[in-house]
């Protein structure tokens, strides 16, 4: 069970890479992938509102509570 | 360069040479020691100690205090070596680890330690204080140094706290 972030599903669907989010959003790169494959502890108000706004999505859509994994 | 940028090069510094001293320190506090217990005469001889010298009726009580200031001068090592490597991971520009904690929790039960030596030292000078021969020693219950103690304790606290709330903050994106 937990957290699943599903950015590298949104980034599929927007056909946008991961480095074009981390200019539109800026936020390093490192910060972006860490976030992506799901090694992140906390993610911050401020970084979820300018990932949906980038992406055209609400927080739901990036993040999933998971009860399989 | 500014004072807090000197600081650390200048704390570094005085630190090693405060291991310098208090080595020389202990290697003449054993030698004396070591002297009055295995050259009884000769050292005090060259000690300018006379057969009759009222010091002589005190002096297992003074060989009692050097033994102890012998265990000081290896708990000021333990300190000192904290100490150093607490500034090499300031210098290093990672000092909220939990090394530092852990360090800054025994620095502070060393002292404890030291103050209770120092307490026993103090009770030792006094029992073999005579009119003849007075013994004044800076030693005993030091409201100053219980207070350092405390402090020492909260600050180790502090930094076990702070190094929780970053690592913490390392996963926040």
């Amino acid at each position: 069970m937990g957290i699943a972030v599903r950015l590298d599903d949104l980034l599929h669907e927007r056909r946008m890479t991961l480095t074009e989010l981390a200019s539109e959003v800026d936020i390093t790169l490192a910060n972006l992938s860490i976030l992506k494959t799901g090694k992140a502890r906390a993610i911050r108000f401020s970084t979820l509102e300018a990932i949906c706004r980038a992406l055209d999505c609400q927080p739901g859509d990036l993040l999933r509570f998971d009860t399989v994994s | 360069m500014s004072n807090q940028t000197a600081a650390l090069p200048i704390a570094s510094v005085v630190l090693r040479i405060l291991v310098i001293l208090n080595l020389v320190w202990g290697v003449c506090i054993f030698a004396l020691l070591c002297g009055t217990v295995f050259a009884h005469e000769w050292t005090l001889t060259a000690l300018g100690i006379t057969s009759n010298h009222p010091i002589r009726g005190i002096l297992l009580g003074l060989q009692a205090i050097a033994a102890l200031g012998l265990v000081v001068i290896v708990f000021n090592a333990m300190i000192l070596k904290r100490l150093i490597a607490m500034v090499g991971t300031v210098r290093d520009g990672d000092p909220f680890v939990a090394a530092n904690a852990y360090r800054l929790h025994a620095i502070a039960w060393i002292m404890v330690g030291m103050q209770l030596l120092s307490i026993v030292i103090a009770a030792i000078g006094k029992a073999i204080s005579t009119p003849e021969q007075p013994i004044h020693l800076e030693a005993g219950f030091s409201t100053t140094s219980w207070v350092a103690i405390l402090l020492t304790f909260i600050l180790a606290r502090v930094f076990a706290e702070g190094t929780i709330m970053r690592a913490d903050l390392r996963g926040t994106v």
